[in-house]
């Protein structure tokens, strides 16, 4: 234990000391708040109040609050992967300029390394994402705020098992890389597609039949509809106490993904907590594996 | 005085290339061994396969008595390695680096600082403690290489290169200190170098070409049997040395004579005892050992210690 705590002193200390790491990290979430809030929060507004039924009438501030949830659920869904993919560059640099060699030729075990690796990578991928979601919380306050206490601690415990699905998910990628350059393409394809297939960038209720089952296999989906269930839970109860009829508010719903259905049937939010908390353990599992399989074969680290 | 380290018909390939070609060889507890051969010739692979960091296609590894292939973990904790190039964090300082790597070994709280105390003393680097390893020169970060591999007081130290690109002083200093500890602890001292009068101060060497021993012995015996000796006469003329050879070579006060042997040497004194007044006789050196016996010479040094 105390190896592992050194090495995750050792890696977190690199993280922040590499202003460029951290910053790109942290500028992730950011562009894509300023991106969302100036091009997108006026098409979600004009959508959301074109599907609204006719004769209801909705004040601004709810109708703010339901695109702002919509906006923040999608930026802090996609980041708590996409920075995590930025912040575990330090392994694969290890690899490239042969720190590596330099840890493997002592007797720590392949478990032990790949814990350092994960935990650190955990840490300031939490820490960006939690000053993201501060960030975003801040934007939903100024534009109208129907969230609980319990919906935001909710909100911060899906960040927190995105972010160890996202962090598992890149130690995994990343353990087979070596090169800068590699990480770097590697971080741009996952910034580029992570976001539609995870249902940030667009509901996944927009897709076609098949596409939304293909998609319903990935856990990532359950973890962004969990950010948008908390997000959006006061904005929904708003909706009801304002006299919204409840078919139409689970047809909106349906529309922004807080239901999400496997063939058919609705995945409750405890089920979807299930399914991300096991393939966290699964895919954490898989890459300790991986770490202590390359320590016993002695391939040599590349 | 028993073996350390016991390579037998060690082999490894890479693809096509016999990187490693059934190797053998012992080396001593205590004894300062070098390990020669040009870039490509098979060194780096069989250090990776010792610190267990490469696998082996073939034959067996003992050090220290344990088997590589049933041992690996306790005999990586014998094992100091500097690496060719400095390979710790540029970006911490110079105490966090030991920090972290003490850790791997077990080494963490009190029991650090002590070892920390130890080596900055042996190394001459406590003023160096706070500063980042990517701002300090060449040599200082040298010492610190050689504080990382000492840091769980290793039994055998690998030295890959370890003084090729530094000053003399930093140089001398590092040998001095490798020097003790042999003394002291009797650490056994693995060297592979590009500096030749390294090499000639072993106790054993061994020369590979293309992954195969060319040449073993220690270096008196290797200058024996690939080199002659050279007889070096003050204040003779030309026509005295051509008495004696042919073949001479004029230096700026002297000249200098090729033999076959010590014998050969001997018979020429005796035979003409009026042109030895002031002389010397010195034995080949390690890099016309290299030369003989390979046919290339080591590059990598400077061009003063190579040639």
């Amino acid at each position: 234990m105390r190896t592992v705590k050194a090495l995750l002193k050792r890696n977190t200390k690199l993280f922040f000391k590499d202003k460029g790491m951290f910053f790109t990290s942290l500028i992730t979430p950011a562009i894509l708040l300023v991106l969302y809030a100036t091009f997108l929060s006026k098409v979600y507004k004009d959508s959301f109040m074109a599907a609204l039924p006719a004769g209801i009438p909705m004040a601004d501030e709810l109708i703010n609050g339901c695109v702002g949830g919509q906006l923040i659920s999608s930026i802090l869904a996609v980041s708590c992967v996409t920075v995590s993919f930025c912040s575990n560059m330090l392994m694969v640099q290890d690899k490239a300029n042969g720190s590596i060699r330099d840890i493997t030729i002592s007797p720590v075990k392949g478990s032990v390394l790949a814990l350092g690796y994960y935990i650190s990578t955990l840490v300031s991928t939490l820490i960006i994402c939690l000053i993201a979601a501060v960030i975003c919380l801040v934007y939903v306050a100024s534009i109208g705020w129907y969230m609980s206490l319990t919906d935001v601690i909710l909100l911060l415990l899906d960040i927190f098992l995105l972010v160890m699905f996202g962090t598992a998910l890149s130690s995994i990628i990343n353990f087979f890389l070596s090169t800068q350059g590699q990480i770097s393409a590697v971080g741009s394809i996952i910034s580029s597609c992570y976001g539609f297939i995870c249902g940030a960038y667009m509901p996944i209720s927009q897709f076609s039949v098949g596409l939304q089952r293909v998609l319903s296999f990935l856990p990532g989906t359950y973890g962004t509809s969990l950010v948008r269930n908390h997000a959006l839970r006061g904005v929904f109860e708003e909706m009801g106490n304002a006299g919204f009829p409840k078919e139409a508010i689970d047809g909106i719903k349906d529309t922004v993904d807080s239901n999400l259905y496997f063939f058919g049937s609705k995945v409750e939010t405890g089920t979807m907590y299930a399914i991300l908390t096991v393939t966290v353990i699964v895919l954490v599992s898989v890459y300790i594996a991986m770490n202590v399989l390359r320590g016993k074969s002695r391939k040599g680290i590349a | 005085m028993g073996n350390i380290i016991e390579i037998k018909n060690l082999s490894r390939t890479f693809g096509d290339v016999k990187a490693v070609n059934d190797l053998s060889f012992n080396v001593k507890e205590g004894e300062l061994f070098a390990f020669l051969g040009v870039n490509g010739a098979g060194k780096s692979t069989t250090i990776n396969i010792i610190c267990a960091q490469l696998e082996k296609d073939g034959g067996s590894v003992m050090i220290d008595g344990e088997d590589l292939d049933k041992c690996t973990q306790s005999i990586k904790s014998k094992i100091g390695v500097v690496f060719q190039n400095s390979v710790l964090d540029k970006a911490l300082t110079v105490k966090d680096n030991l920090e972290s790597r003490a850790a791997l070994y077990g080494i963490t709280g009190d029991d650090f600082k002590k070892r920390l105390e130890e080596l900055s003393k042996l190394l001459d680097f406590g003023a160096l403690l706070k500063r980042t390893v990517g701002k300090l020169s060449g040599g200082q970060r040298r010492r610190i290489d050689v504080a990382r591999a000492l840091i769980h007081d290793p039994k055998i130290l690998i030295l890959d290169e370890p003084t090729t690109g530094l000053d003399p002083q930093t140089r001398k200093l590092l040998w001095n200190v490798i020097y003790s500890l042999r003394k002291e602890k009797n650490m056994t001292v693995f060297l592979t170098t590009h500096y030749m009068e390294e090499a000639a101060d072993a106790d054993y060497v061994v020369i590979i070409d293309n992954g195969k021993i060319s040449a073993e012995g220690t270096p008196l015996e290797l200058k024996n049997k690939y080199t002659g000796d050279f007889i070096t006469l003050y204040g003779i003329t030309e026509r005295e040395a051509k008495i004696l050879s042919d073949e001479f070579e004029s230096l700026r006060d002297a000249y200098r004579i090729s033999v076959s042997d010590t014998e050969e040497a001997t018979r020429l004194i005796t035979c003409h005892p009026q042109i030895f007044k002031d002389y010397e006789i010195t034995k080949g050196k390690m890099d016309d050992v290299f030369l003989a016996v390979t046919g290339k010479k080591l590059t990598g040094g400077d061009d003063n210690e190579n040639g």
